[in-house]
């Protein structure tokens, strides 16, 4: 005889189980919480972020460093690094969260006049640097000071320079030296029929949004004017610039150009294929470890002259501290300390972080004015000046959100591009890219 | 032999019953979970989207206040928004269809038993799997202008020289072209799956009536198979118009919206714009133009799938 035995396992008792692990679970760190920061309080920690840098031996270097400052302090330090791309959305992200890293930097366009709302005022902070190493240079003003009220909304740390990188026997074969925009044009031509073209980049990336603004400037032209207030890209000076691009892509580049990322024209000469670009000195050292002979045959220039000046565009890289972070004392003392050993920063950068304290790294610098790895070993020495000759994009007003999104919209890459495809004229194409900064500007001259 | 059941004691009905063995209370919890994910994690942030695309709401300046349509304003007034909305749609379309080709072929052939089908049918799934970061990084070294792998075999076959080369990401047609072929080559498998499970789901005993009739492989392919399936097809459209008219990944990675923004697309403007820049209203009312579109062409897809249903 069989008898149905109920199921030991219920549907309600199932429920009931589950629940009861749910809500364990679930008050498990509610539980635990007074023990958990008890625990937390004890220990300091100190969160960094910043860019994946070009030199990967200068993030080594960082995060040792930072690493040992913690040690001495007792203070808990991780550094996380983020390719260049990724700063912006996550700099967004963190600020929107109201929770993230405790010091933040950020590199190239946009960052601290964006998050001034967002950020502690460090003023006290760079006024101490700069008393103990000296005024900041006009590149480094742009970046975090506040002209409205003389204030620093992050900590400038140094910026990048864009010097010319030619091959030298490759120049001194046609019998010209490549030292203004002209010379460029005409000796780029010659080199480009020889299979060796010029290469600067039409893409969407940093590089041709820095370079191209070098040109503009030394034309004569710009975005903005010295106030920051209005659209000054319509002008006769903007149009021979653009002229000049268009001249200089058919007779002297290639279409490769058009689709470049930043990293294409540092393999266009590593390669042994172009004749100059405009580029950090990354490019320089890593033709140093790839193809010592071509290396040894890349040379590096001030600026091209322009009808006007000798100018280019630069990056600049700058630190700023949540007013969400935990710690923000911890990080104003490891600003601190790391403005006390800037010349290991710049040395373990092989030059590449340039000073914006006069006297942070004391001439002749060292790498630069005698590097061992190259012949001559005073090759790089001209980069010593190039806080003379380098601005960010909003020269020659200040860098605001307006001149971020200009940047971010790649629109002066897009005005010379459309010239030189012959998709516009370039006036015409001057006119599109003034319409573009009217538009951005009308909208942000309303909101800031 | 009969069994003797024992007489079921008749138990006194609880006066409350537990009101969770009530299959439609127990059906409304299991079934909230869900829907509280749904409004915390869509709907929630898609209100905010909405609000933020009326306001003058910036990173510089988080204000909440209401400014009505005019960021919509300004955003159609500008030729870079109504360029990006034309790429858009073409990018979306045309990735749809070569998708659909491709995955209407491969299904056919996967039907078809060959010796390891069951492997190629995983691996069939892996552009569909593969992380587009990742997938991005060896499709642009295959479009690369110097080390272009389609380049350098076509050298080495002869079909072209070095100076005739395409430049993939550079020329503004072939840069569209490039994100096209490598949204289809991620769509494909997806294609796919939804046409295997179509075709299969065909009662055989049809297809052998066809073949009885007279109808070759395109007749029963095209004029028997293709409508008895295309509600289910329509579903997968609906999906993959969806989720590339919001993308934004391929164009990131791959061009970066270039060259002179050939390729820039309403979700990467709507980034560059919103997160970038740091104008989330501009920003937010970049993407939320995308959901009138979507509205009209989801709907239209739906009302065509209640018609055609068989």
């Amino acid at each position: 005889m069989s008898t149905a035995t109920p199921s030991r396992f219920t549907r309600r008792r199932f429920l009931k189980q589950t629940g009861l692990t749910v809500l364990a679970a679930g008050s498990a760190p509610v539980l635990s919480a007074p023990f958990v920061s008890a625990a937390f309080a004890d220990a300091k920690s100190l969160s960094i972020v910043q860019w994946s840098h070009f030199v990967p031996a200068y993030d080594k270097w960082f995060d040792q460093f930072a690493k040992d400052w913690g040690t001495k302090n007792n203070v808990s330090v991780s550094v996380d690094h983020i390719p260049v791309q990724d700063v912006a959305a996550r700099a967004a992200a963190e600020a929107s969260a109201g929770s993230g890293h405790d010091l933040f930097g950020w590199n190239g366009a946009g960052g601290a006049h964006l998050y001034r709302k967002f950020l502690i005022d460090v003023t006290s902070l760079v006024e101490e640097v700069q008393k103990k190493y000296g005024k900041i240079s006009v590149i480094g003003k742009q970046i975090g000071f506040n002209q409205d009220d003389n204030t620093w909304s992050a900590f400038p740390d140094y910026y990048i320079n864009f010097p010319v990188m030619y091959r030298k026997s490759l120049w001194d074969g046609i019998g010209i030296q490549p030292d203004s925009w002209d010379n460029i044009r005409i000796g780029g031509a010659k080199l480009k029929a020889k299979g060796n073209p010029v290469g600067i980049s039409l893409g969407h990336s940093n590089d041709p949004n820095t370079t191209w603004r070098g040109l503009l400037w030394s034309f004569g032209g710009a975005v903005q004017d010295e106030t920051g207030k209005h659209v000054v890209l319509d002008s006769k000076e903007s149009v021979e610039a653009v002229k000049f691009v268009a001249a200089l892509y058919k007779e002297a580049m290639t279409s490769d150009v058009l689709s470049w990322n930043d990293s294409s024209n540092n393999q266009y000469i590593d390669s042994g294929v172009s004749s100059l670009i405009v580029n950090p000195i990354s490019a320089y050292r890593t033709a140093q470890q790839l193809n010592k002979k071509v290396a040894d045959d890349i040379f590096v220039m001030k600026p091209p002259k322009g009808p006007v000046k000798q100018f280019m565009g630069g990056a600049a890289e700058f630190y700023g501290i949540w007013k969400f972070a935990k710690n923000q004392d911890a990080a104003k003392e490891f600003l601190k300390y790391y403005a006390d050993h800037w010349v290991d920063a710049f040395k373990a950068s092989s030059g590449y972080n340039m000073p914006i304290f006069a006297n942070i790294v004391p001439k002749p610098m060292p790498l630069l004015s005698d590097d061992p790895t190259s012949t001559p070993r005073d090759k790089l020495a001209i980069l010593q000046t190039s806080d003379e000759w380098s601005a960010v994009p909003g020269y020659p007003g200040p860098a605001w959100p307006a001149t971020d999104e200009v940047y971010n919209n790649f629109i002066i890459c897009d005005m010379m591009a459309k010239a030189a495809t012959g998709a516009l004229t370039a006036e015409e194409s001057v006119k599109w890219a003034a319409q573009q900064c009217d538009g951005i500007f009308n909208k942000w001259l309303h909101r800031v | 032999m009969v069994d003797i059941v024992e007489p079921i004691v008749a138990r006194r009905s609880p006066r409350y019953r537990f009101w969770l063995d009530r299959s439609g209370v127990l059906g409304a919890v299991f079934v909230a979970p869900a829907i509280l994910y749904v409004l915390l994690l869509v709907g929630g942030p898609f209100l905010l989207a909405v609000y933020y695309s009326i306001s003058a709401y910036t990173i510089y300046d988080p204000s909440w206040q209401f400014v009505g349509l005019a960021n919509f304003r300004q955003i159609v007034q500008n030729p870079a928004f109504l360029e990006a909305l034309e790429n858009t749609f073409l990018f979306t379309f045309a990735s749809q269809l070569l998708g659909l080709i491709l995955g209407k072929f491969g299904a056919l052939l996967l039907l078809r038993p060959f010796p390891g089908r069951k492997l190629v049918r995983a691996l069939i799934i892996l552009p569909w799997a593969v992380p587009i970061a990742l997938a991005s990084v060896a499709w642009q070294w295959m479009f690369d202008s110097l080390y272009s792998v389609i380049n350098w075999t076509l050298i080495a076959l002869g079909i072209i020289d070095r100076a005739q080369a395409p430049n993939w990401l550079g020329n503004p047609h072939l840069a569209m072209l490039c994100v096209i072929v490598v949204n289809a080559w991620r769509f494909f498998p997806f294609a796919i799956v939804i046409f295997l499970a179509g075709i299969t789901s065909v009662p055989q005993d049809v297809i052998d009536a066809a073949t009885v009739d007279g109808a070759g492989f395109w007749r029963r392919n095209y004029q028997i198979i293709m409508p008895m399936i295309l509600p289910i097809v329509a579903i997968g459209l609906i999906f993959g118009i969806v989720f590339t008219f919001t993308d934004l990944s391929v164009v990131y990675l791959l061009t970066n919206g270039g060259p002179v923004g050939a390729t820039s697309v309403l979700g990467f403007q709507g980034f560059q714009v919103g997160i970038v820049s740091g104008d989330v209203s501009h920003g937010a009312a970049i993407s939320l133009f995308m959901l009138p579109v979507l509205f009209i062409v989801v709907v239209a897809m739906l009302r065509f799938i209640r018609r055609r249903d068989i």
